[in-house]
């Protein structure tokens, strides 16, 4: 880290597998400085903090959703699912107090990861149906649980729902703290290095000596762990649970960590990449809002920006040729 | 010897299957001796002409080696524009549906095969646009007709169990059954699914297997949802939310490989039949909506068990045992 090589760093943005997570940043940073002139209220403080509301929660499933797209396994179809009830257990919980009502729901949520961690990794099923398989079965469970009512949580969550640190949404700060804590995690331990290389080649990565089942296992264990904290976040701005809240966070992670460029073959991309990559689709819905666009066209073009990403990605590792 | 072990394993399959419908069948009138009544079993088919549609198309795309995800979005959209664009004239609006699905069969295909995409990515991106299409088109509310001739029609009883929309989902599966094998497009989607990276060399035609699987499942989808609104007289944005899973369920009960190249129309017949008696059967005695998806999910992940090592190991064992003690 002594030294800051600007040249290496220049032309590593540039690599082509690097190239589509470069653009998004630069994307970003552009749209944020072009909407901050043109967009009316768009710099406004109760714009930036909604912005930084609607990043939170998807942003940490989408650091945890990369580390499944990192492992080679695609997506993990359950982390609606997982969010969707861990407001439900989160809201149940709240007697207890916050603290320990999140660390109750992070780890049920594990539960759920170990789970599908061992049916993937160590069992070799269909990553995709597996997960698929998994929702179901939480979202079933999660119903009998709460009758599928919604749960009204009893003690104070507004720490986690609206409380700020120095000026932040203690939202984003915990954003930022999953982003970097995951990142480290990738990029500099033994696992991180394992699921990369599982994610580049699982044929060889098991005849190399990899921990193969070891390693996915965690992947599944922090991404479900990653949703359910994200569903304790949704449940305590609501100071509610029920099935819908936060169900939909699959797509919007999916979409995340596609937009960053999280290579979709596995082994290439960052965690931060994914980080990025909802704060980007926030910034868009929330400018697409600011126009007086309607959810449903937010929609639409969230989807159409995931195919535009993917094929500039395709195209961009094509230049290699 | 091949040739006559792998026919014999595909009829023990299909008699598999058949076993275990008519266990099911046996077991839940048992249970509830309304089970087998004419009513039931009407509402029972019913429910297949809609899930037996959307697994049907789905399952093309599973042989084919790739996956679909945007088939629940799409039943609901093909139902929003069936009564949206045909609020004079139905059929007008049904066959908009089918139209616009084609093209979305189209784009899906020509973006995984032009760009070397993964289908599952592709359709998750046609999945959230459609569904944000479908938000738009039903603008917050239900949509609904004052036509109700041709649902009544299409939902007749006929022969007491079947209607005119259950034997169009019938008649798909025979004409895709049919098209599957008997003619060398049928081949070729095998052969793509199957071994993707010999199957340009052998002369399969890759792209165009692509384009008439996806547009298959698009256009499938768009049917059931367009029938399905015409019955109810009604769509709604959130119709079909639960559908991809279980006509994925459908196809993998029906003994399509999730790695492609295995499956034919008529087990997918089986399996979506299975799946709706399953379902059927479980909320005639009392058992919730959401104990039912916990059920599909359940039958789903046992499924993708036996499917991996789990099941190796078992059939290995099973072997062993078999040889220990013919010894």
């Amino acid at each position: 880290m002594a030294g800051f090589d600007a040249t290496a760093l220049g032309a590593s943005l540039i690599r082509p597998e690097r190239i589509q997570s470069t653009a998004v940043w630069a994307t970003t940073v552009l749209f944020a400085l072009w909407a901050s002139f043109a967009v009316p209220g768009f710099s406004s403080s109760a714009n930036v903090s909604a912005i930084m509301y609607s990043t939170s929660a998807v942003g940490i499933a989408a650091v945890g959703m990369s580390l499944i797209t990192l492992s080679g396994n695609l997506f993990m179809l359950s982390m609606g699912a997982t969010a969707a009830v861990s407001t439900i257990l989160f809201a149940s919980f709240l007697h207890f107090g916050l603290l320990a009502s999140v660390i109750l729901v992070v780890l049920i949520g594990g539960l759920f990861g170990l789970a599908q961690g061992i049916a993937v990794g160590v069992f070799r099923t269909n990553p995709i149906i597996t997960t698929i398989a998994m929702a179901s079965i939480i979202t079933g469970a999660g119903s009998f649980y709460s009758g599928g009512l919604t749960v009204v949580g009893q003690g104070d969550a507004s720490w986690l729902g609206v409380g700020r640190t120095l000026g932040l949404p203690n939202q984003i700060l915990l954003f930022l703290l999953a982003a970097i804590v995951l990142s480290f995690i990738v990029e500099r331990t033994r696992f991180g290095r394992e699921l990369r290389l599982i994610g580049l080649n699982p044929k060889a990565a098991g005849f190399t000596g990899l921990r193969v089942g070891r390693t996915l296992v965690l992947a599944y264990l922090f991404a479900a762990m990653a949703a359910a904290f994200a569903g304790a976040l949704y449940g305590s701005q609501a100071a509610q649970g029920n099935l819908k809240l936060g169900a939909g966070l699959d797509f919007d992670a999916i979409a995340a960590v596609l937009v960053g460029g999280v290579a979709i073959k596995g082994g290439q991309g960052r965690v931060l990449d994914a980080a990025i990559g909802a704060v980007f689709l926030a910034m868009i819905s929330n400018i697409l809002l600011l126009k007086g666009l309607s959810l449903e066209i937010q929609l639409i073009v969230k989807g159409l920006v995931v195919i535009g990403s993917v094929i500039l990605g395709a195209l961009a590792l094509g230049f290699r040729r | 010897m091949a040739a006559i072990r792998k026919s014999r394993t595909i009829s023990g399959a299909t008699l598999l299957r058949l076993a275990l419908l008519a266990a099911l069948v046996v077991a839940f009138a048992i249970w509830n001796p309304a089970f087998i009544s004419g009513r039931n079993l009407y509402a029972l088919m019913q429910s297949f002409a809609l899930l037996g549609m959307v697994a049907l198309g789905l399952s093309l795309t599973m042989i084919a080696g790739e996956f679909d995800l945007s088939v629940g979005s799409m039943v609901a959209v093909g139902g929003l524009i069936t009564l949206v664009v045909g609020a004079g004239n139905l059929v007008q609006g049904m066959a908009a549906a089918l139209a616009f699905a084609v093209l979305v069969g189209l784009v899906n295909a020509i973006v995984i095969s032009r760009f070397k995409v993964s289908s599952l990515v592709v359709s998750v991106g046609s999945m959230m646009a459609l569904s944000g299409f479908a938000f738009w088109l039903a603008g917050g509310k239900v949509i609904s007709t004052d036509n109700f001739d041709l649902g009544m029609a299409l939902d007749d009883p006929l022969l007491t169990v079947l209607s005119w929309r259950s034997l169009v989902t019938l008649a798909a599966f025979l004409l895709v059954g049919l098209f599957m094998h008997y003619t060398l497009m049928g081949r070729d989607i095998r052969v793509v699914g199957s071994k993707p990276q010999v199957a340009a060399a052998s002369g399969a035609r890759v792209g165009r297997s692509l384009v008439i699987v996806f547009v298959i499942s698009a256009v499938t989808a768009a049917l059931a949802g367009s029938l399905l609104s015409m019955s109810l007289a009604s769509a709604a944005a959130t119709t079909g939310s639960t559908l991809m899973l279980q006509a994925v369920s459908a196809a993998i009960v029906g003994g399509v490989a999730l790695t492609g190249g295995s499956g034919t129309p008529a087990h997918v017949l089986l399996g979506s039949l299975i799946l709706t008696v399953m379902n059927n059967g479980l909320s005639l005695i009392g058992m919730a909506a959401t104990g039912i998806l916990f059920a599909n999910g359940l039958v789903l992940m046992g499924i993708v068990l036996l499917d991996g090592q789990l099941g190796a190991w078992m059939s290995e064992r099973l072997a062993m045992s078999r040889a220990a003690n013919s010894a």
